[in-house]
């Protein structure tokens, strides 16, 4: 009889990170490899989320992380300072479950998955974070910052305003920045000067232009580069460095341009346009994106935050001193953020009227994750402002579970091939 | 690159420092050159830098018209007045408030001012929204005297010692004729009460306006009779200040660099005429437009500068940075 091999029982925290890496791998395998034409600049991104989330390479292994909870908070400071923003807004079922046990049953995906994985600790992206600052935006993740402190995390409250139009808003935001500014140096052991802030406002603002140059291209018909590529590339600037991430995003400019100069086509020969907004779309829940282009449809534009409202607005400086830098930082941060925890949202509707109409689409998509109450609140005065405009718009309330794809995908496919016939009709 | 991409691209504040640089040499020295450019200027060049004046500000000479005894003043001699004010009309609708911020020599002084508080490292002042609201009514209070109190003196209320009263508080009056040697103006007047209370009241308006823009960007512009003057007449002119609401992300970016603190530069996303009263025409809020076509300049309905992506991202020193 042979012995029997040496067997060691998985634990919890291994069988965790285990189904992490299926879950990454299965949806990048689905990203890569479940359409044509992929550009082959884009293999950059697909490589650089394999390599963090399948093979557990940590990112930035000898710089200090520093974990950010929102699009607020200002990457050229911390960057100023010495620091990489890694942006803690997660994308993983896995991980939603694990987090579900500190918030009530009803609340956001994104915000659980962000808690569950800070409480595991296996995703090497998130791997070495001690300190995360937490903008004061929904209520969840106001809540939320006590349990990462409960954790053991570091976590800094950066207070940002309910009312962006006003002038006291605007004042209460630029001081929290400025407290921000000293407080970061404080913890990285860089001051932030002025020398080295001119030079991170640039170094962003030289991205931001990549991405603008990139999301222009989008207005083409025929569509030459597929939504679910953008979010993958916009994905990947929330923790890749940097310059690095730009030199990739000029090179897939480069690619795409030569694509619309050939009049690439890389959707269907009649694929509705469509504008995504509404909660954000994180790697690896790509499932509504993905469910978009697999049912014929493309999209050409976004109003999210994990995407378009992270690199649109760029820092204009009158004076390069600290004194208006700094100023000029925060105002970047919150005049144009139409994140919907504002009092207000006629920016945001004024947005997806203007993305409707340059980027030509057909239609808008709103996503609302269950539990991100925000959204779900704001859908009433969208949807009647879509109306009044005669923009069609679908309506998605869902979260990171997999369970109800097939009666979701029904519904985008509907509306896909609504879409399509209205343009029928049309001409 | 054709010219159009070019000029968007262009370098606003180095073009409006030599356009500034020269504006004010020629109006302040050009009369040494026998350079007359008449008397009815929308723009202070002030008359009491006696030799080296190119030209006068209008306001002077309609202050001695408006100050005739008001038989002469409503009969056929008033119509000289209409001639002064045709003229000024003319002047002003050629360039519209672009004479304030690319001519005016005191506009001009300011804007050195805030280069050496620049040197300095110190932080500009700013109003808030509830101070903003309540001062942008003096100029429109000292316009009130630009013409009232001529009239008053005309109608025999008050006597030829309030003449030219604005001209005795402006800041020019006194600050102008100095880049001539002139020192003249630098002294409180005995003669009369009214003359006395005026030159005095001139005096300390004098050291605010040194004082204030120091720090504040364009202090006394803000406060400026001559740009209510020009107000009243801006929606006739042919260059224009427009702004595509649609465009528009609202990121403020246009009101942090503005000069003289415009907010609906910023949030005003119905109106295509921005040009507000304040407005100086610096150009600077088209040059800090991320938004492609959002803010222009528009001579006689054609585009002559525009704000760009690719032209913000010059003037930020973005487009190589590394």
């Amino acid at each position: 009889m042979s012995a029997i091999p040496e067997h060691e029982i998985e634990s919890g925290v291994q069988r965790h990170a285990r189904h992490q890496g299926m879950e990454a791998g299965g949806v990048l395998d689905q990203v890569e490899r479940g359409f044509a034409g992929n550009p082959k600049a884009m293999q950059y991104f697909y490589d650089l989320f394999r390599d963090v989330y399948c093979e557990g390479v940590k990112p930035h292994p000898d710089k200090q992380t520093i974990g950010t909870m929102c699009v607020q908070i200002p990457d050229e400071i911390i960057h100023a300072a010495g620091g990489v923003p890694v942006r803690m807004c997660n994308g993983f079922y896995t991980d939603e479950e694990l987090g579900s046990e500190f918030m009530p049953a009803k609340s956001c995906s994104l915000v659980k998955a962000s808690l569950g994985m800070l409480k595991s600790q296996t995703n090497p992206y998130s791997a070495g974070i001690q300190t995360i600052v937490n903008p004061t935006t929904c209520d969840q993740k106001k809540k939320a910052a006590g349990m990462m402190r409960e954790m053991g995390y570091d976590v800094y409250d950066m207070e940002l305003p309910p009312v962006k139009e006003s002038e006291e808003g605007r004042e209460y935001w630029r001081r929290s920045v400025r407290k921000f500014t000293q407080h970061i140096g404080k913890l990285t052991g860089k001051k932030v000067t002025r020398r080295n802030l001119k030079q991170t406002i640039q170094q962003v603002g030289r991205a931001q232009l990549a991405y603008h140059r990139l999301n222009e291209l989008r207005k083409h018909t025929p569509i030459p580069i597929l939504g679910k590529d953008i979010f993958m590339v916009t994905n990947a600037y929330f923790f890749d460095d940097l310059a690095r991430w730009t030199r990739a995003t000029e090179a897939l400019c480069a690619e795409i341009e030569a694509r619309v100069a050939q009049g690439y086509n890389a959707a269907g020969r009649r694929s509705p346009r469509i504008v995504f907004t509404g909660s954000p779309p994180v790697f690896p829940n790509l499932k509504l994106p993905l469910m978009i282009e697999q049912a014929d449809g493309v999209i050409v534009a976004d109003e999210t935050c994990s995407s378009n409202r992270l690199l649109n607005d760029m820092v204009s400086v009158d004076e390069w001193f600290m004194y208006d830098m700094v100023d000029a930082v925060a105002d970047r941060y919150l005049k144009s953020c139409t994140c919907p925890i504002f009092t207000m949202n006629d920016d945001r509707i004024r947005r997806l009227i203007e993305l409707y109409r340059t980027f030509n689409a057909d239609g808008i998509i709103y996503q609302a994750f269950a539990g991100c109450s925000v959204y779900e609140m704001e859908q009433r005065s969208v949807a009647k402002a879509m109306e009044k405009e005669g923009i069609p718009m679908l309506y998605i309330e869902t979260d990171y579970s997999p369970s109800h794809a097939g009666q979701l995908s029904t519904r985008v496919e509907a509306f896909i091939e609504s879409l399509k016939s209205r343009r029928r009709q049309m001409l | 690159m054709n010219v159009k991409a070019t000029i968007d691209r262009i370098d606003v504040r180095r073009f409006r420092f030599w356009f500034q640089l020269f504006a004010f040499a020629f109006l302040v020295y050009g009369g040494w050159l026998a350079v007359d450019l008449g008397n009815s200027l929308p723009t202070f060049a002030c008359g009491y830098n006696r030799k080296g004046t190119a030209g006068v500000c209008y306001l002077l000479p309609l202050q001695h018209q408006l100050a005739q005894p008001w038989s002469q003043l409503f009969s056929k001699e008033g119509l000289a007045v209409l001639g002064g004010f045709a003229l000024f009309l003319l002047w002003f609708l050629v360039l519209n408030k672009a004479w304030c911020g690319f001519i005016c020599p005191l506009g001009t002084l300011q804007d050195w001012i805030t280069g050496l508080r620049k040197r300095f490292g110190l932080r500009y002042s700013s109003y808030s929204d509830e101070q903003f609201a309540k001062l942008t009514w003096i100029k429109y209070g000292l316009l009130l005297v630009v013409i009232f109190v001529p009239l008053l003196i005309g109608g025999h209320f008050l006597t030829h010692d309030w003449g030219t009263a604005y001209c005795q508080l402006c800041p020019a009056r006194m600050i102008i004729p100095l880049f001539n040697g002139d020192f003249s103006q630098w002294k409180i007047d005995f003669s009369s009460t009214g003359r006395m209370v005026l030159t005095a009241l001139g005096m300390f308006i004098a050291g605010l306006f040194l004082a204030g823009s120091f720090l504040k960007k364009r202090f006394f512009c803000f406060f400026c009779p001559m740009s209510a003057f020009h107000y009243i007449f801006a929606k006739l002119s042919l260059f224009k200040l427009k702004k595509e609401g649609s465009k528009c992300t609202v990121c403020g970016d246009c009101y942090r660099v503005c000069d003289l603190q415009i907010k609906p530069i910023a949030d005003d996303v119905i109106s295509q005429d921005i040009l507000k009263d304040d407005c100086i025409l610096c150009m600077k809020c088209v040059a800090a437009c991320p938004e492609q076509g959002a803010l222009r300049v528009d001579i006689l309905g054609k585009t002559v500068f525009e704000s760009t992506k690719d032209g913000f991202a010059k003037r930020m020193g973005m487009e190589d940075k590394q």
